[in-house]
């Protein structure tokens, strides 16, 4: 670890003494915005075949060609390309790197990525096992409560055929009892009436007894007996009445 | 330009780029016009195809850097500096980190090479954007009056000190912020491309002037492949701090007790 930090320490130091060591004696490469300018002039010169001042009343009555030297060396020579040589050693760094990321960078995010979506399926899949398992207990659930509610119905359609039969059997005996008083109302009923019929009649001869007492004392003809017997059965039935 | 006797290309050609198309007008197209273009393109695209309805829950290929962007936004800054409330600026934030990211990665690209925010226009543009956000937010959470009281007179502070604290406060809340949002991601993008162009001349100079040259031009070599990988890292980090200062920004306008 340690002689690896040094080694990533030691590139930059390496680099800073490269370039004090080698810099001076460096070829030039780029150039300036003022050797550009002076060089868009020397063309001018030469177009106008070494006649300087032509090319400075040129340059005067056209301002124009002094701004479009310098626009022209103050932008990048190229519209999308930068400079080769920073292509060329800038595109090798970034190959470099590119490579060294494939190698060992790039496995170790595809890793993550593999675990992060290995972790998401196991989620889903234990998301899903739950749902199913709710979806059990609530099925077993509803099918207890159906069950429950068939047997509270069974139970009360019992009840109520219980509660009919008591009932039917309560009528049935009601009637029973009913038909038995009114028959002992009406037994004691004849027998109410074959009493007073005999009360009567018992009455009736004492009655008539008196009567005939009467009969024999006074000796009354048939006339007087037949009223007297009316006038005596009329009163029987105005004293009943 | 000759700098310790490398010669280096003017700094107005790693940054100034003609025009391509509609020369001359305020909608010309040049190379950073494109940059940010193909940001927009990559960031709709990656979202587009993530979003995408697909028989599996199961993220695969571009969703999971769709999904982790948003997780990370999500947990890493949303979370961490608004909370719960903040949830509703996750698109713009998710977005915006994205953009400035893809706008600055083009800085390690071959044949590109160049960090779009290196040019100050977005950079202004979306701080400017942000600032415009959070002070909105602030008054419609607190009110105008609310608002200026808590950010002009933070509560807490002796009744002394707001002789110094208000004018501070008045000109980095409302002056400062957006200049130094913008400033801080142009001026890292400039000196990271800086850089990068400094080792490849650097390495290219040493390496065309003879076997010494050669030999020695491994080390600034080693230092322009180690600065690549670093710059990967501080697209992805300045992406990351202008959208988190944007929460924080949103969370003190929403929250002025935080």
């Amino acid at each position: 670890m340690t002689n690896r930090r040094t080694r990533l320490l030691a590139a930059p130091l390496l680099a800073l003494l490269a370039l004090l060591a080698f810099a001076g004696p460096a070829s030039a490469s780029g150039e300036s915005v003022g050797s550009c300018i002076a060089e868009k002039l020397e063309e001018l010169i030469e177009e106008s075949h070494g006649d300087l001042d032509e090319v400075l009343h040129e340059l005067h009555v056209d301002t124009s060609i002094g701004d479009h030297f310098e626009k022209k060396c103050i932008e990048a020579p190229s519209p999308i390309l930068p400079e080769t040589n920073e292509i060329i050693w800038g595109g090798s760094a970034f190959l470099i790197l590119f490579v060294l990321m494939v190698k060992k960078g790039f496995p170790a995010v595809r890793g993550a990525m593999d675990a992060r979506a290995e972790k998401i399926r196991s989620d889903l899949d234990a998301a899903e096992q739950a749902r199913v398992d709710a979806q059990s207990v609530q099925s077993d659930y509803e099918a207890r409560l159906a069950d429950a509610k068939t047997e509270a119905s069974r139970l009360i359609d019992e009840g109520r055929a219980d509660a009919d039969q008591v009932r039917t059997g309560l009528i049935a005996q009601a009637e029973v009892d009913a038909a038995g008083i009114r028959e002992r109302a009406a037994s004691e009923s004849a027998a109410a009436t074959a009493q007073a019929i005999s009360d009567l009649r018992a009455e009736v001869a004492g009655i008539a007894l008196g009567a005939a007492e009467r009969v024999v004392h006074a000796s009354l003809d048939a006339e007087v007996q037949g009223r007297l017997i009316d006038a005596y059965i009329d009163e029987v039935a105005g004293t009943d009445g | 330009m000759n700098v310790l006797a490398l010669e280096f290309p003017p700094i107005s050609h790693l940054f100034e780029w003609p025009e391509i198309a509609f020369h001359g007008t305020f909608y010309a197209i040049n190379k950073t016009v494109l940059i940010y273009i193909a940001a927009v393109v990559i960031t709709a695209a990656i979202f587009l195809l993530a979003g995408r309805k697909t028989d599996s829950l199961v993220p695969a290929g571009i969703q999971h850097v769709a999904e982790a962007g948003v997780t990370f936004i999500e947990e890493s800054v949303v979370m961490e500096t608004i909370g719960e409330e903040g949830k509703k600026f996750m698109p713009f934030l998710t977005t915006m980190f994205f953009f400035i990211l893809f706008s600055n990665i083009f800085e390690v690209v071959p044949g590109i090479q160049f960090p779009a925010n290196s040019r100050m226009a977005i950079p202004i543009t979306l701080a400017l954007v942000v600032w415009v956000i959070y002070n909105y937010v602030g008054i419609k959470s607190q009110g105008l009056g609310g608002y200026l009281k808590n950010s002009l007179f933070p509560p807490g502070v002796p009744k002394a000190l707001y002789l110094i604290v208000t004018p501070i406060e008045l000109v980095s809340t409302f002056i400062v912020r957006p200049f130094s949002l913008a400033i801080r991601l142009w001026a890292n993008m400039v000196a990271g491309h800086l850089l990068l162009v400094t080792f490849a001349i650097l390495s290219h100079t040493m390496f065309t002037s003879g076997i010494v040259g050669k030999v020695g031009s491994i080390a600034p070599f080693a230092m322009l492949t180690m600065m690549t990988g670093f710059e990967i890292l501080v697209s992805v980090l300045q992406a990351f701090i202008f959208t988190i200062l944007t929460a924080v920004y949103i969370g003190g306008s929403m929250h002025p007790a935080h």
